[in-house]
């Protein structure tokens, strides 16, 4: 009896022992993970878009990590290292050097061009690579592939997975032909207004560029374009001369402040248009902004970057993102940040080493990534600037106070409604 | 907006550099008041006038007070810790994204021949017109309004007849702030606002009290009109990007040919 409880005894202890033994080396390998800095806007003015960034990315962590993390390297779990520019433009650099102090090994970020080009310094300086999540502006990548082809920068560190400035007019321009051509109307006077701030004027550029470069059988009013200073505090001078110059379409170019005093305007001056057709910006689709705006907003279209709704996992990330943000829409932002993570992860499965920067480098430029949630014209992939090219906009209307896809055919949700009906 | 802040200047001597965040306060109070009890701004304006005299009052005894002595360089210090502490509190709980109020006045314009007239605008104006006047009545005809401007005009005159100097200069600033709690309901329905919106108020509020003269009630009415009209001038006549640049050379002239504003006076 006794000789028998002392085998049991034995065999606890030895099994306990070894559990004891084996578990700090299974949790060392669990500990293990790679920090990723996610530098974004999180106060200030940009401090909306920031947060929908911040918030997106950390979500897509969630899903990397509960999937079992990086899996060909042992299940390395990744973490964020948040930055917060708090809209300053000389806080990129700054807050890059400090995530990359606390080991961030890869970067992400920064929303807006200003920022983002002062991180790419610190990337290309200190050897992290970089993917920019959203940031339109092309010199981004542009002016770094272009001191590496002249052998200024052996390695390329910066990449991007977002439309650049120049993509975002071809698309509208094209997109507002094959949108006016469905709709049998040709308008003579499209009246061009734009946030008179960095974003408004590289966008407002590359749309004038795109229209001169494709001569389309619509018009432009090239010399009455009208900008005004953002943020404005009022734009009703600005709406009487538009309102002058009698426009078929009003195309804006918006920041969500603007957008509120502009659309209201629109219509208190009753202006008789056949549409609010803007080359991409934001203010018209997110949800905080069609509540405020209500009709205002009803039947403007906008080109913007957009999640491809007609994927099922598209619609159960949006479904949790508007659970998590008090009832915001999966957009841009979130999507585009959510995305990135992603690719990321898909590099870190694929790279030799996680700690040489130049074999992340090299898994980088061999990406060709589909499981992507925004709307691409194909695989997630890099150029030789760094760009993906198949990062391209969608013509989105708000329809029944919801912002649809409804233009390229094979992104669209519902028919667009343009013109649209007569008040 | 411009009134409070420059008859906080006019007693105290006190730059209120956290004025444009109070008003931002008055806007997020109109816009609670709004959304959770239907209330008007066209009609909560009181209440949010009110509740920033409130807000004013602890600012001046809790924070101000304790330094009225001190240089100016230390009261900025202060009020650009309160204009911060103002603003990341309004984005603790309202969020970052852009408000406005909604008010069926503010949907509402007129065409009186070739000319539009925005409701909202006239009557925000009209309202500003009777509280400036009313503010004055309250200065010129009242105890209380002599003893502010007496405090104003010699600190230590008021000491000397009795007055209780720091209960009047917790009023002026209670009163100031009130003035920009109802200016901030008064455009809620108008102007979309953020927390980060109070910088930009106050370098507005700041041009048209200099414009003005600083310490002058109708300096700072006639303040707001000119920088108005001009930059409305600017839009019409040059480009509507070059706004600002009429209204700010504005500044630039008044600053170069009438240091002291408009209507103000000349400290030896």
């Amino acid at each position: 009896m006794t000789s028998r409880l002392s085998r049991r005894t034995f065999l606890k202890t030895a099994v306990a022992g070894a559990a004891v033994v084996t578990t700090p080396v299974t949790l060392r390998a669990q500990a293990k993970t790679f920090k990723l800095g996610a530098v974004h806007p999180v106060t200030g003015p940009l401090a909306e878009p920031g947060q929908a960034c911040r918030l997106g990315a950390q979500m897509a962590v969630e899903a990397v990590n509960a999937a079992g993390g990086i899996k060909s390297k042992g299940g390395v779990k990744l973490e964020l290292v948040l930055g917060d520019t708090q809209t300053k433009t000389e806080n990129g650099r700054v807050e890059a050097e400090r995530v990359v102090t606390q080991g961030a090994r890869m970067l992400m970020g920064s929303f807006d061009s200003g920022t983002t080009n002062g991180m790419v310094s610190v990337a290309q300086q200190r050897r992290v690579p970089f993917l920019v999540d959203i940031a339109a502006a092309d010199q981004i990548t542009a002016n770094v592939a272009k001191s590496v082809a002249e052998g200024q920068q052996k390695v390329q560190y910066v990449y991007r997975n977002f439309p650049t400035g120049s993509s975002f007019g071809r698309k509208a321009v094209q997109y507002f032909g094959e949108i006016f051509a469905e709709a049998k109307v040709t308008p003579k006077r499209v009246v061009l207004m734009y946030c008179n701030d960095l974003f408004g004027q590289t966008q407002s550029r590359g749309f004038l560029a795109a229209y001169k470069a494709a001569k389309p059988a619509w018009t432009v009013l090239e010399d009455d374009v009208i900008a005004w200073p953002e943020p404005p505090s009022d734009l009703s001078t600005e709406v009487s001369r538009v309102k002058s110059l009698k426009p078929d379409v009003i195309s804006p170019i918006t920041r969500p402040a603007s957008a509120q005093i502009l659309l209201p305007e629109i219509r208190k001056q009753r202006l008789d248009i056949l549409g609010i057709v803007g080359p991409g910006s934001p203010g018209f689709y997110e949800a905080g902004q069609i509540a405020i705006l209500k009709d205002d907003v009803e039947y403007a279209m906008v080109s913007n970057p957009w999640a491809n709704f007609k994927n099922p996992r598209t619609i159960q990330v949006a479904e949790e993102y508007k659970k998590r943000s008090n009832g915001k829409t999966f957009d841009t932002n979130s999507g585009y940040s959510y995305d990135a993570v992603h690719v990321i992860a898909d590099v870190l499965e694929r790279t030799a080493s996680l700690d040489d920067p130049d074999a992340i480098v090299d898994a980088i430029k061999k990406t060709s990534f589909s499981s992507g949630l925004m709307q691409y014209a194909g695989p997630i992939h890099f150029n030789e600037l760094g760009d993906n090219p198949n990062a391209v906009t969608t013509m989105t209307q708000i329809l029944g106070q919801k912002p649809v896809a409804v233009w390229p055919r094979e992104a669209a949700l519902q028919k667009f409604v343009f013109p649209r009906p007569k008040a | 907006m411009a009134v409070g802040l420059t008859l906080i200047f006019g007693v105290m001597r006190v730059v209120n550099f956290a004025h444009g965040d109070m008003m931002v306060w008055g806007m997020y109070l109109a816009f609670v008041l709004a959304t959770r009890a239907g209330l008007d701004p066209y009609l909560a304006f009181p209440v949010c006038a009110v509740a920033l005299f409130a807000l004013g009052v602890v600012v001046q005894r809790g924070l101000v007070d304790p330094i009225i002595e001190a240089p100016h360089e230390m009261q900025i210090l202060l009020m650009l810790g309160v204009a911060l502490v103002l603003e990341n509190t309004a984005l603790l709980i309202f969020g970052p994204e852009p408000a406005r109020v909604r008010s069926p006045l503010a949907r509402l314009a007129w065409e009186v021949g070739p000319l539009y007239v925005d409701v909202a605008r006239l009557v925000t104006f009209a309202v500003a017109v009777v509280l400036t006047l009313a503010l004055s009545l309250f200065l010129y005809r009242t105890d209380l309004g002599r003893l502010i401007r007496a405090s104003a005009d010699n600190h230590y005159g008021a000491l000397v007849i009795g007055a209780d100097v720091r209960r009047i200069y917790a009023t002026a600033f209670g009163i100031g702030a009130a003035c920009v709690g109802a200016a901030g309901a008064l455009v809620s329905p108008i102007l979309p606002f953020q927390p980060p919106t109070g910088l930009s108020l106050s370098v507005t509020s700041f041009n048209i009290v200099i414009i003005g003269g600083m310490g002058s009630l109708v300096g700072a009415f006639i303040g707001g009109l000119l920088v108005s009209v001009a930059e409305s001038l600017g839009a019409v006549f040059l480009r509507p990007s070059l706004k600002e640049l009429f209204s700010f050379s504005l500044l630039i002239v008044i600053l170069l040919f009438r240091p002291a504003g408009l209507f103000g006076k000349r400290t030896p």
